[in-house]
């Protein structure tokens, strides 16, 4: 027997139009075990000083963004420093608008909790010469969302 | 540096000279302005704009009378998460503050993020004289700051320069020479010269957008991904901020990032927002954790919460879009429209945080069009806030000579009635059969000869009143409506003709008209002056000059349409007759339009090629925007043209004022309607009918400028 899907494919196919509008490469994969395995093939193809591999809390259709914890510093920097990062997102994360994320943003942030969360929507970006947009100017170059579904 | 501001308009006449010979900053910001707004449409289509924006108004509203609740709140919620909350008074108090602060914990070399309020209290020069080495690491701000410049817009600090231009500095400060025509090169120019900045530093300095008091946390909004780098290497993280950020909720930042970003970039949401609550681990800091300080600049917010009109300016986002809607930003570019703050909300702030004088003789130049209203992330009403400056200098400082003439002639309409006879007189040995005076010595009017200016009519409207009379709506034996007309002075005196055109649409349309002769200025003129208790005293005679049963009361004017509906609420308060008064006007095409509705057996349709002005206030103000369009198909061909709803240039006084950015929009929109093919261009205000009448005849084009109404009348099938 099939098992039917833990998530919404209208919400799920929002978020990969609007994360590749952003220009953030979305590959779905069934599970995962998928999932690891391609991320590791593709830390290994460049190594860890150019790429980051980070797993994503939550994702947001309306945006196509993903939301990452990312107190410690260490994950922090592998969104921020490699030419590449690479985020692994359940497709059941992925809430349908900006408002809906409030609940998990107030769980990480009551009862006097410390906490660093990070909205990432495609590579870091500039149109500060002539209006020209740029890809990358401090943050990544590109941004890979490997999507699993199971 | 901010550059420098000025403080005469002699001075602010010499620099938007410059500015409007700046052929590279020109040509930047008209496309820009054509591009933000196309790109800006499409991405509010899937969101309800105006919904959201009432949102954010009603949480910034209650933010501001809340403002030590939310303050003591944020303030507790961040220091439970071991973060230090200041709270300075003034500009002089923050650069102490944080300077301290870089004492205390050794800081040599400090990088930062984008921060407005940092250009607020000139902080960047206040550290640097403590021997302290400053970085600004945003782009935009890096080149600035390169340049010794201050950022000319909020969103795109440097968008007054060319790509030439900013090689140049790369070449300056990496010695190498640099590929002048790739941007993505030079992009990455800063990215290798900033890193090892980012490693160095021991203090990064940012902004925030939004303190929110339930948990404590701020939320930063950035596309670079720098103010991340700022507020993680180093070890001491200082965020500097206004009062006006605070907000009760995290749910209130969420609503405002589905507008933010829209308006200021046409994003659904910036590459990154970080929301960070509480001092976390840090592994450069000597105790582990972060040194995390947020700094929460008063300097006038307070006080303005107060106020109960200036209260407004804490709904700002800091979006950039009221300049990037502003014709006048368009022209002169930010650094002539606003001290350190650019744009509508500049000149406010310039006033409100800043100096009084560079503030006088900024808010001058605004031409009331009512953009950046249109488009606020928080609806701010900026041109009745600029209005309200400008008044009030006028009743400090006393008001000009100008506006104390008009304010005494106008308060008796007699006497205002005979000056403008008086006008007509002393104009008629110049004017040409055609109506314009085109043979007063030049001199008079220094750089008024920009257009044509029309001449006063022989008889004003009110003079022809008995004759038209005799023939309204009577031979059509019942009438259909009953409406009461109000002329205003410009259609009275210079167009009379925009009016007895209206009549002959209403006689064959069967409308009974009356025109009561108490009537006077609508108080417009008086209110852009500054001259509030006089313009309410107008208020009231239009009042009760228009007491009578009617079932419209109907202007040709656009401007007079706006201030009469909008305007009097806000000069009389809760009056119920004026109330009853401004909920019967009509602008001229609604009525017609809507109300009365014009079938083919009144008018015919003729092919003449039509293009359409929209007055500022009729298409903002009132919001009507179908009914000309649709009143033009019905009795002609509507030809489209670019940017149909820009300003005209006129703008009542602006004109006098500012004649060579009158001008310069004048010519533009006269551009835009050639370039459609039109033989024809119509509006609804003789204001703008004025500007682009007389400049059509001044540039010599083949184009008949008229109102609307006489269009119509020129297409009524008893005419024809
Ligand atoms: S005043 Fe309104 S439009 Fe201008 S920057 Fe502030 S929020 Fe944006």
């Amino acid at each position: 027997m099939e098992k039917s899907p833990s998530f919404d494919e209208g919400t799920v196919a929002r978020f990969v139009e609007r994360a590749e509008a952003v220009a953030t490469k979305v590959t779905r994969v069934a599970d995962g075990a998928a999932a690891e395995k391609l991320a590791a093939e593709m830390l290994a193809a460049e190594g860890s000083e150019h790429v980051g591999v980070v797993r994503v809390a939550k994702g947001i259709a309306d945006t196509g963004t993903c939301v990452v914890v990312t107190d410690d510093e260490e994950t922090r920097l592998k969104t921020m420093l490699p030419e590449t990062t690479v985020f692994i997102l359940k497709a059941e994360d992925i809430v349908p608008h900006l408002a809906d994320i409030a609940p998990f943003l107030r769980s990480r942030q009551a009862d006097g909790r410390v906490s660093y969360t990070s909205f990432i929507s495609g590579p870091s970006r500039t149109a500060d010469i002539e209006r020209v947009s740029a890809i990358g100017v401090h943050g990544p170059l590109a941004v890979h969302v490997i999507l699993q579904e199971g | 540096m901010p550059h420098e501001s000025p403080r005469s308009a002699r001075a602010y006449h010499r620099q938007i000279e410059e500015a409007l010979n700046d052929s590279f900053q020109r040509r930047t910001l008209d496309k820009f302005a054509v591009e933000y707004r196309a790109s800006r449409d499409k991405v509010f289509e899937e969101v309800d704009g105006r919904e959201l924006i009432r949102r954010i108004a009603d949480v910034k509203d209650a933010a501001a009378q809340h403002i030590e609740e939310l303050y003591a709140q944020f303030k507790t919620e961040a220091e439970k998460r071991g973060v230090v909350v200041h709270r300075a008074a003034d500009a002089a108090e923050a650069r102490e503050i944080i300077a301290k602060i870089a004492a205390e914990n050794g800081v040599k070399s400090i990088v930062k993020s984008k921060c407005m309020t940092s250009e607020e209290i000139g902080l960047n020069a206040h550290l640097r004289a403590q021997g302290l080495d400053v970085c600004e690491t945003d782009l935009g701000e890096w080149i600035i700051q390169l340049r010794n410049e201050g950022p000319s817009h909020m969103v795109l600090p440097a968008i007054h320069l060319s790509r030439q231009q900013v090689a140049e500095d790369f070449e300056r400060v990496t010695g190498e020479k640099q590929d002048r025509e790739d941007v993505q090169r030079l992009v990455k120019v800063a990215r290798r010269e900033l890193r090892p900045k980012f490693e160095a530093a021991d203090m990064g300095i940012s902004g925030a957008n939004f303190c929110i008091a339930e948990t404590g946390s701020i939320a930063i909004v950035t596309n670079e991904g720098n103010g991340r780098l700022v507020n993680t290497l180093p070890r001491v993280h200082v965020a500097l901020t206004g009062l006006d950020k605070l907000v009760p909720k995290i749910d209130d930042a969420l609503t405002a990032l589905q507008v933010l970003p829209r308006n200021a970039t046409s994003q659904r949401l910036t590459s990154y927002v970080t929301f960070i609550d509480g001092a976390g681990p840090c592994a450069k800091s000597p105790t582990g954790r972060k040194m995390l300080h947020i700094v929460l600049l008063d300097n006038g917010r307070t006080k303005a919460a107060k106020d109960p009109l200036f209260s407004q300016v804490f709904r700002c986002v800091r979006c950039g879009a009221c300049a990037n809607v502003c014709p006048v930003f368009r022209l002169v570019g930010g650094h002539r429209m606003g001290h350190v703050y650019i744009g509508a909300i500049g000149l406010v702030l310039t006033y409100l945080f800043h100096d009084r004088q560079i503030a006088k003789t900024l808010c001058q130049n605004c031409i009331g069009c009512g953009s950046c209203k249109d488009i606020c992330s928080g609806g701010i009403d900026l041109p009745a806030l600029i209005q309200e400056i400008r008044a009030r200098f006028g009743r400090e400082d006393g008001s000009p000579l100008p506006a104390k003439l008009a304010s005494l002639a106008m308060k008796n309409r007699k006497l205002f009635h005979t000056l403008l006879r008086f006008a007509n007189f002393s104009h008629r040995p110049f004017a040409g059969s055609d109506g314009f005076v085109r043979h007063l010595p030049m001199v008079l009017f220094g750089k008024q000869g920009f257009k044509s200016l029309p001449s006063l009519a022989k008889k004003p409207f009110r003079d022809m009143w008995p004759e038209l009379q005799k023939g309204a709506g009577q031979d059509a034996g019942k009438p259909k409506l009953k409406i009461a007309l109000f002329a205003g002075c410009a259609q009275d005196f210079a167009y009379p003709q925009q009016l007895v055109a209206a009549m002959k649409v209403f006689a064959a349309a069967g409308v009974e008209v009356s025109f009561p002769m108490e009537q006077t200025c609508c108080g417009l003129p008086l209110t852009m002056l500054g001259e509030s208790k006089t313009a309410a005293d107008v208020a009231r005679q239009n009042v009760a000059a228009f007491a009578g049963e009617y079932d419209a009361i109907v202007t040709l004017c656009a401007s007079c349409a706006s201030h009469l509906k909008h305007g009097y609420a806000r000069l009389l308060g809760d009056d119920a007759a004026a109330a009853a008064f401004s909920a019967k006007v009509m602008d001229f095409s609604s009525f017609v339009h809507d109300k009365l509705g014009l079938d083919s057996a009144v008018v015919a349709h003729g092919n003449e090629k039509v293009a359409y002005h929209a007055s500022c206030h009729l298409c903002r103000e009132l919001g009507v925007k179908e009914a000309p369009r649709a009143l033009i198909r019905q009795v002609a061909e509507y030809v489209p043209s670019a940017e149909e709803e820009s300003c005209c240039g006129f703008g009542g006084t602006f004109s006098a004022k500012f004649p060579e950015i009158s001008a310069e929009l004048m010519r533009k929109k006269l551009a835009h309607v050639t370039e459609s093919g039109a033989k024809r261009l119509v509006l609804d205000c003789p204001g703008c009918a004025m500007q682009l009448k007389g400049g059509a005849d001044k540039l010599g084009l083949d184009l008949k400028v008229t109102h609307i109404s006489e269009l119509l009348a020129d297409n009524l099938r008893d005419a024809k």
